[in-house]
């Protein structure tokens, strides 16, 4: 009987539900673990990807591209960074609409796409892929962080449904109750950015299988990482996606760096 | 009276050794009245490309968006920077697609393009509203005060110019041929590019 | 003959333009209000041919209002100048467009400070601390270079406009009579009596 319900997204079963779109979720909750942090001078994302083994070419990844963005963490735009859980494909197209979305809105306005438009944007296009027919729904999660001179700092998060709300401190993908209740109890109203990467990292350690981090390579769990704040320069908002070697850098100081005997480099 | 004379403004870039320069004017007018004394026509397009767009301001300003908005899609998608021969092909298209209605603007652009040896070589180039490009060697001159730009130009340029060498010859081309055109003028900025830095200095020209 | 003043100062934009509207040589009527208030820190002096003014006026308005409604905050004076710039160069190279000229001014809230824009008919647009659009152009604008002050107080503000309007009264061969004046500081926009 439940078949005749979940084969389609646009279609309600007797309880209410939108059976694809709840699958789509469920999907997401296998996804590596993405969490964001909101700080009172800057935004911290933070991303778990799978890397899937040693044969894994990553040469083109090693050094990082434009900015360092990898496969979990994008640049959407220039003042938005988008950490992204669930299919990659999914999150690929959803991507590309956005960095078009924020260039449409920077030609028609002249200025940055504010970061809540920039989440509506993506949201309206989730939604009608719930409601038109014949099509799947976007197997992906977002998180937004991004700077807009209306609300300065901001971190959104969105769902396949097309729902999104504005958070402090929040998670999507593997764990994320875990990571949630973690943040919680850590969380205070006046973190600095500092604090904020320390607070991150230590909390994606915690949700992630393996007890200590790593950039890259053959590792099953490897880390993203970055974080927008101000150009104390030119008061513009400066997104920076961390290179493998900073990240290790950066675990390292927070005593989170993977040990020399590693027991799969062992096994490899 | 010509539709490119409408706004009034001109724009040169000279090759040094090693490094480029480009300046323009600063004035918008409209025909014979003066609106505006700070009216930019060159616009960074990335650490080492600048463009220069005399002509019609409101296609300057259209343009300029136009270019930002390929140029950061290509930047973000490709995960690099453009160079500079591929942005002038950008311009050039860009332009030709509107050949039988086009935007009223003579670009000029001066950037350091990369060699595949790891070097780096100065690049100029102009085209006119069409997009038809033309490389120079030497300089390339655009606006209302072009003719007067190409005779200072000729008598004052010289090869091998370094940056602030360079900077003198392109800051005295331009503000002498100003004075002899009533529609550009009203100060003048200037950007000299090397390949790791960029300076830039706005002149005290004459205000009238 | 139709002419729009706006003058900046320390945290205030003050725009006028005349009231008269006319067809032709005839005055059809000396009321009209010709700035509008786009936003509750916008406004906009327009002048240009009649028909084209008040449509394009109306049209600008009302997508200003919609953006405010759909987004719960108004666009940025210079967002909304870059959009309603857009929207006239789009319109230029269309079948019939719009001959507006406008002067839009308007307090950044977020930024905490006030911005002016000439924007012609073209979609040419600048931004300026004085601007003023007629035959009234070539008196005010000469004036202003030696009158303006980015710091004035809005008394001296209003006493550089009276200034403009009085040389336009007694050099220019038709004059424009009334002037509305309305004023857009951080508290929003009142309206002045000369």
């Amino acid at each position: 009987m439940a078949r005749r319900y979940d084969s389609r997204t646009t279609i309600f079963s007797p309880e209410g539900k939108l059976y694809q779109v709840e699958y789509a979720m469920e999907a997401i909750s296998h996804a590596g673990t993405v969490l964001g942090l909101l700080a009172k001078d800057g935004v911290v994302l933070a991303a778990e990807k799978k890397v899937t083994g040693k044969l894994l070419d990553l040469s083109a990844t090693k050094e990082g591209g434009y900015g360092g963005s990898g496969e979990k963490i994008f640049l959407l735009s220039s003042n938005v960074i988008g950490g992204l859980a669930g299919l990659t494909a999914d999150a690929n197209s959803l991507v590309n609409f956005a960095r078009t979305a924020a260039q449409r809105h920077l030609l028609a306005y002249d200025e940055d796409i504010p970061v809540e438009l920039l989440a509506q944007r993506l949201c309206d296009m989730k939604q009608g892929y719930t409601q038109f027919g014949g099509l799947r729904p976007f197997g992906v999660s977002l998180l937004y962080a991004g700077y807009d001179p209306h609300y300065q700092f901001q971190l959104y998060r969105s769902d396949p449904s097309g729902n999104y709300s504005g958070w402090k401190a929040t998670c999507i993908g593997a764990n994320n109750g875990t990571a949630q209740s973690l943040l919680k109890q850590e969380y205070k109203d006046d973190i600095e950015v500092k604090d904020a990467i320390g607070l991150a990292l230590r909390t994606m350690s915690k949700t992630m299988d393996s007890t200590t981090l790593g950039s890259e390579k053959c590792r099953r769990s490897a880390v993203e990482f970055a974080v927008l704040t101000l150009d104390p320069v030119t008061g513009k908002p400066k997104a920076k996606i961390y290179r493998p070697a900073e990240i290790d850098l950066l675990l390292e100081k927070e005593g989170l760096a993977k040990k020399d005997e590693d027991t799969e480099m062992k096994a490899a | 009276m010509s539709i490119m004379d409408q706004n009034g403004g001109s724009v040169i870039a000279m090759v040094g050794k090693d490094c480029v320069a480009i300046a323009s004017d600063l004035r918008l007018g409209n025909e014979a009245l003066a609106v505006s004394s700070n009216f930019q026509k060159i616009f960074p397009i990335t650490d080492r490309i600048y463009l220069g767009l005399p002509g019609l301001a409101t296609d300057v300003t259209t343009l300029k968006e136009r270019f930002r908005f390929r140029v950061n899609m290509y930047t973000i998608k490709e995960e690099r920077e453009i160079e500079p021969e591929t942005f002038a092909h950008l311009v050039s298209s860009t332009l030709y697609e509107h050949r039988f209605g086009p935007y009223y603007v003579e670009p000029v652009m001066a950037g350091i393009s990369k060699t595949p040896s790891g070097g780096f070589k100065p690049f100029i180039a102009a085209t006119d509203l069409i997009g038809c490009l033309n490389y120079a060697k030497d300089f390339v001159v655009a606006g209302t005060a072009s003719s007067k730009l190409y005779g200072v130009a000729e008598g004052l340029w010289e090869p091998d110019l370094e940056p602030e060498d360079l900077f003198e010859t392109i800051s005295q081309t331009i503000m002498n041929a100003l004075d002899r055109d009533a529609y550009s003028g009203w100060g003048c900025i200037v950007h000299v590019l090397t390949k790791d830095k960029v300076i830039t200095r706005t002149l005290k020209a004459r205000m009238d | 003959m139709e002419t729009s003043f706006a003058i900046t100062g320390k945290g205030y934009v003050i725009v006028a333009a005349d009231t008269t509207a006319s067809r032709s040589i005839i005055k059809m009527k000396t009321d009209e209000d010709k700035v509008k208030t786009l936003s509750p820190h916008l406004l906009m002096a327009y002048s240009g041919e009649p028909g084209d003014t008040v449509h394009f006026a109306e049209y600008v308005e009302r997508n200003i209002r919609l953006y405010q409604i759909r987004n719960l905050y108004p666009l940025r004076p210079s967002a909304a100048a870059a959009w309603i710039r857009r929207a006239l160069a789009t319109s230029l190279r269309s079948r019939s467009p719009y001959s507006v000229n406008l002067l839009v001014g308007g307090y950044d809230t977020a930024s905490h400070d006030p911005h002016l824009y000439w924007i012609d008919f073209l979609g040419t647009m600048t931004e300026v601390p004085f601007a003023a659009h007629g035959y009234g152009a070539y008196f005010a604008l000469s004036l202003l270079d030696r009158y303006h002050d980015p710091e004035a107080s809005l008394e001296d503000g209003l006493i550089a406009l009276k200034r403009c309007i009085r040389q336009v009264e007694e050099r220019l061969v038709v004059t424009p009579g009334k002037y509305k004046v309305k004023v857009v500081s951080k508290d929003g926009i009142q309206e002045i009596d000369l």
